[in-house]
């Protein structure tokens, strides 16, 4: 370490590095590596190897480390070395056992000891290498060890170890928040130390309490603005400076702080009006650090309540990170410009030919944060061109994770936004051809919804328009290789519903493509399972007009193949399809009557036509039904079998016991959803019973099935007035016999009308075709002038039409207003639940949720649809599980809280680490003596090395 | 905070890897895998920022810039300024040309543990500690020299002050 220049290593070491940087292979590579570390084992467990030895061979190990090896046999003896007296050794050791161990460590509780010794060194540098040591090793259990010594050291002479004392007393907090809630004050009081540096240390850990509980340092608000002042007034040491700028460091995170706690806070923000001027006034942006620190005086005034001035000036600044050549500046002038946006939407304009030179620029990075602003201005006059912009770019990038991000992005644009249909159509088809096995399942069945509800006016014209538009180019896009399955799903759904409804393609065309499609994909089970039932609604539309229908010879062999399959799912499409084709057209024309998907189906939940049954019975001497939730402790058929329904949340692991259902809860609701811990979020429902059904071959049913059943459960859930004399679930199979097949596919499509009214109203904005000629004039134009006005009128109406008409349309989710939510009836919200949920779940990105919001509109809608979300059964469960594992945390912390206050209340340092070492005294013995019996010669200080535990 | 600090030369070996929250060795190995990956398919002149969100969670991002043959990259969060830690990254490189006059690849790889305690003079526990290279080298040279002097005399000498 001493050796500066040179390289201080002994030869074996400068030949290990010399021929691994000469291997020609990993392999070769590897071949050394491990030859090194069986010298390495047996030199370190040598006990006549010198100590200053050790030193070179633990480098020698942690240099194994990072080539990715493992060197956990020589763990010990780093944990050895940190015992040591010699300085040189004793860092060597920290630094190896700070790069080797987890906080987890079992070797930790050896270091524990060694830590605390150090803490209370005379030398201030052992101190600050425990120090840093305590910030990597020490964990939620151990920390009330060295708790008091760090606190100590905050009063340390030596500015270095109160800074860093600082640092670690962050740490304890972010590891455990409860162990160090007691000591908060001492951030607060480190603002006024002397040094510089360590009031800027306290400002890291404020910074994090603060983003928590802005509320309780709303008095700070004056300290930190004087602070900014003095350090921006250059009253500073010298030494702070960094490229003539005073202390920027400090500056910038004071300005992230005053934009939490100016946030949303009239007063506040004016108390920082002047300091964040002048800062602004005088950066040098010349220098990099002085557009860092302008940079954040940006994003500080789009936190703060609006002032003209500063924005001005904000709006000033980013068009000179705009012009600048650095990708640097622009990456930050987009960036600040996509946060000034929602406050003053107009300064876009200024930027457009910026903005679009950035969107064509060759770096991913600065193009990505781009579309980031583009998603955050699209508006219906300019969705066309950021849409098919982005997909342009989803279809040319590989990157599985942005390719989500910005198909999601494209999703949510265009249903929110959507021109015509057509136009949503294409899109979708896009979306689907180049990333459809990335984007949510709802989408698709958004889709199909769409495409089966159609405008939802009394002209059915421009309905079968887009019908048969929708099929034609499905026929055009099914024959290309490698399309993703849930577009193939939606593909075949759409050909069985409207393939022959306008003439225009014969029933052999269209069933023999589907069974091009089901035999191209034999072995995706839900594909064949769509295929087959397309199929069956095209044989009984033919059956049910009369005309004569002619089985095509690969039909019939797909059929056989399906009765014989392992998948009982599609055994019973096969055989339902076999029965189909045998019955007359009456018969098929109830079983699947002619673009009837839009039909609501009247479930007659109380099953009224049994009653007769039901009382002939009872007079017979049956007992009485009880309701499910009356019974109790019996684990009864119909309560396993909604279980059965459910099932994915019984392979998680449960924290409690299962709750006997109570009786006087809503009267129908299975137990199953009474009890809070067994809810699963809706989505993963398909996926996880894939695993769990208990006949493995069921499994695609899931998909289409097990949603449909669902969502008969929420709503007898959403309607707690609803009595039922029978479980639900029977119920509703036993009615909807009839329609069985048909529903299957349309997932969730009872509530078809719904629909109306979003489509309606997005026809409207339509007539205004933003000018294509120019890229700019189509993203921009009319954006200042008309766009504020005319997103208002549009939002109007539509927010209206939903009050009156709907109350739940997925895809207006978005311009969806509280007053809105409010005025439904909550059956309805639920009844719903499961469609509208997931349309408005991708469409409200959490990125944007944490980024802030477009405008105030989008705002109002986040909160909507977390509203809705969370009165969904699966979005309880998700918090049950929360408040579960805040439970047992807490457990956790109040019990080093506990021992913590004892340490406070004024027992002896001594004392507090023998009541929380003392559980592991026997064993950190034991460890000793191992240690000693693998080889250590015992220095001089080793039999005192436990002295403190012993007391 | 800031997560991690990675060093690596042009041909994807690490030279020094250190992150903040600890990562199990074959997570490292990964990551350096990805992060390489990510840097080879960047061209030249673009900006020195990536967004690393599919390896590290939402809203991380890094900084990296390439020094002869060294790429230093350093990964943080939402609550770090990208352009100052472009600065810190100055800062660390400074120091280390100072600390090793005109610092090259082959002093890293020898010298690595000397690296590290440079690193944990600025960065210490994913916040950023110390920006003026000048206090860092000082606090170094203080390390370098007690530890010599502790090769001699054994025991260490107690009050010892001054910086």
């Amino acid at each position: 370490m001493g050796s500066q220049g040179g390289f201080g290593q002994s030869k074996e070491f400068l030949d290990l590095v010399k021929s691994i940087g000469e291997a020609r292979s990993k392999a070769e590579e590897d071949r050394i590596v491990l030859r090194e570390i069986e010298t390495l084992k047996v030199r370190l467990n040598d006990p006549s190897t010198a100590k200053f030895k050790l030193k070179e061979y633990v480098i020698r190990l942690l240099y194994v480390e990072v080539l990715g090896h493992d060197a956990s046999f020589g763990y010990i003896h780093a944990v050895k070395m940190t015992h040591d007296e010699n300085l040189q050794l004793k860092r060597t050791g920290y630094l190896a056992v700070t790069l080797f161990l987890n906080e987890d460590h079992d070797l930790i509780i050896l270091i524990v000891n060694t830590i605390q010794k150090d803490l209370k060194s005379d030398n201030y540098l052992v101190v600050c290498a425990a120090l840093n040591a305590v910030c990597r090793l020490i964990n939620e259990e151990t920390i009330p060890a060295v708790l008091p010594q760090v606190v100590a050291l905050l009063g340390h002479q030596k500015e270095a170890v109160r800074k860093k004392a600082v640092m670690a007393l962050h740490r304890f907090y972010q590891k455990s928040p409860g162990s160090v809630s007691h000591l908060i004050s001492h951030f607060r009081k480190r603002l006024s130390d002397n040094d510089p540096g360590v009031m800027g240390a306290a400002l890291c850990p404020l910074f994090d309490l603060i983003m928590i509980d802005v509320n309780s340092y709303k008095d700070l608000v004056v300290s930190f603005v004087n602070i900014l002042k003095q350090v921006a007034e250059r009253r500073l040491p010298k030494s702070y400076d960094y490229h003539q700028m005073p202390a920027p460091f400090i500056q910038i995170k004071l300005l992230k702080i005053l934009a939490l706690l100016g946030n949303g806070d009239k007063k506040a923000s004016e108390q920082m009006y002047t300091i964040v001027g002048d800062i602004m006034r005088k950066c040098h942006s010349t220098s990099n650090i002085g557009n860092a620190v302008l940079y954040e005086c940006i994003c500080c005034v789009s936190s703060l309540h609006p002032n003209p001035n500063l924005l001005g000036a904000a709006a000033d600044a980013i068009s000179k990170f705009l012009k600048s050549d650095s990708h640097n500046l622009k990456y930050l002038g987009i960036d600040a410009l996509s946060r000034l946006i929602k406050i003053s939407p107009e300064i876009a304009e200024q930027h457009q030919l910026a903005v679009i030179d950035c969107l064509e620029d060759p770096d991913d990075t600065l193009k990505r944060k781009t579309f980031e602003l583009l998603y955050k201005m699209t508006k219906s006059s300019n969705v066309e061109v950021i849409v098919d912009r982005m997909i342009d770019y989803m279809i040319r990038i590989n990157d599985n994770h942005y390719k989500t991000e910005i198909a999601s992005r494209c999703v949510e644009l265009a249903e929110q936004f959507a021109p015509s249909n057509q136009w949503f159509i294409q899109t979708m088809n896009k979306v689907f051809e180049h990333a459809g096995d990335l984007v949510n399942t709802k989408v698709a069945h958004n889709l199909m919804r769409l495409i089966a509800e159609g405008f939802g006016e009394d002209d059915d014209t421009p309905d079968s328009q887009l019908r048969s538009s929708a099929v034609e180019s499905y026929l055009r896009i099914m024959g290309e290789p490698k399309l993703p399955s849930a577009f193939l799903q939606l593909i075949c759904w759409v050909l069985g519903e409207y393939g022959t409804a306008d003439g225009k393609y014969s029933a052999s065309y269209i069933t023999g493509k589907l069974c091009d499609v089901a035999e191209a994909h034999s072995n995706d089970d839900t594909i064949k399972a769509y295929a087959v039932t397309a199929l069956m609604k095209i044989y009984s539309f033919e059956i049910a007009t009369g005309r004569k229908v002619d089985i095509l010879p690969e039909c019939l062999s797909l059929v056989e193949e399906m009765l014989a399959s392992h998948s009982t799912d599609l055994r019973q499409r096969a055989y339902e399809l076999q029965a189909v084709l045998g019955l007359d057209a009456r018969a098929v024309e109830k079983i699947l009557p002619m673009d009837s998907t839009c039909e609501d189906i009247e479930v007659d939940k109380n099953l009224s036509f049994l009653h007769g049954y039901v009382q002939q019975a009872l007079e017979n001497g049956a007992q009485p039904y009880i309701p499910e939730s009356e019974r109790t402790g019996i684990s009864n058929v119909s309560n396993f079998k909604s279980q059965q329904d459910h099932e994915p949340s019984t392979h998680t692991l449960r924290f409690e016991a299962y709750e006997l259902p109570k009786p006087s809860l809503l009267p129908n609701i299975p137990p199953v959803l009474a009890s809070s811990t067994e809810l699963v979020p809706v989505p993963e429902l398909s996926s996880v019973a894939d695993i769990l059904q208990t006949a493995p071959s069921a499994s695609d049913a899931g998909s289409s099935e097990l949603k449909l059943r669902l969502d008969g459960v929420q709503r007898k859930w959403g309607r707690p007035a609803v009595s039922s004399v029978t479980p639900s679930t029977s119920s509703t199979n036993t009615v909807n016999v009839q329609n069985e097949a048909s529903q299957r596919d349309s997932a969730g499509r009872s509530n078809s009308k719904v629909r109306e009214a979003s489509y309606d109203s997005k026809k409207q904005p339509l007539e205004v075709p933003p000018e294509k000629q120019q890229l700019a004039a189509s993203l921009f134009g009319g954006a200042s002038k008309s766009e504020k006005r005319q997103s208002s009128i549009q939002k109007m109406p539509k927010s209206q039409n939903q009050a009156a008409e709907t109350s739940h349309v997925p895809k207006a989710a978005a311009s969806r207003t509280p007053t809105v939510k409010t005025s439904q009836p909550p059956p309805d919200l639920l009844d719903l639940s499961e469609p509208s949920v997931t349309s408005s779940g991708p469409s409200i990105d959490p990125f944007k949720q944490l980024e802030g919001l477009l405008d105030l509109t989008q705002d109002t809608t986040s909160e909507t649809a977390g509203g809705v979300s969370g009165t969904e059964g699966p979005e309880f469960s998700l918090f049950a599980d929360m408040s579960l594992s805040v439970q047992s945390d807490g457990a956790a912390n109040s019990i080093s809280n506990v021992s913590d206050r004892n340490g406070l209340g004024g027992t002896i340092i001594e004392n507090l680490v023998k009541s929380n070492k003392g559980p592991n005294l026997k064993e950190a013995l034991e460890r000793d003596a191992h240690v000693r019996q693998m080889g250590v010669t015992p220095s001089g200080q080793n039999p005192n090395l436990f002295k403190d535990l012993l007391g | 905070m800031i997560r991690g600090v990675i060093i690596m030369n042009d041909q994807g070996k690490p030279r020094l890897i250190r992150f903040y929250e600890f990562q199990p060795v074959e997570k490292q190995q990964e990551l350096v895998r990805s992060i390489y990956k990510i840097l080879c398919s960047r061209a030249e002149n673009v900006s020195n920022f990536v967004k690393v969100d599919s390896l590290f969670g939402p809203d991380v991002r890094l900084v990296y810039k390439t020094f002869a043959t060294l790429y230093f990259v350093f990964i943080f969060d939402n609550s770090e300024n990208e352009l100052a830690m472009l600065d810190l990254m100055q800062v660390f490189v400074e120091t280390l040309d100072k600390c090793f006059s005109n610092v090259c690849e082959l002093d890293i790889v020898f010298n690595f543990n000397k690296v590290h305690t440079i690193l944990d003079e600025i960065i210490l526990g994913g916040q950023v500690l110390e920006t003026s290279s000048s206090d860092v080298v000082m606090a170094v040279e203080d390390i370098s020299k007690l530890e010599k002097n502790s090769n001699s005399i054994i025991p260490s000498i107690p009050g010892w002050q001054g910086r």
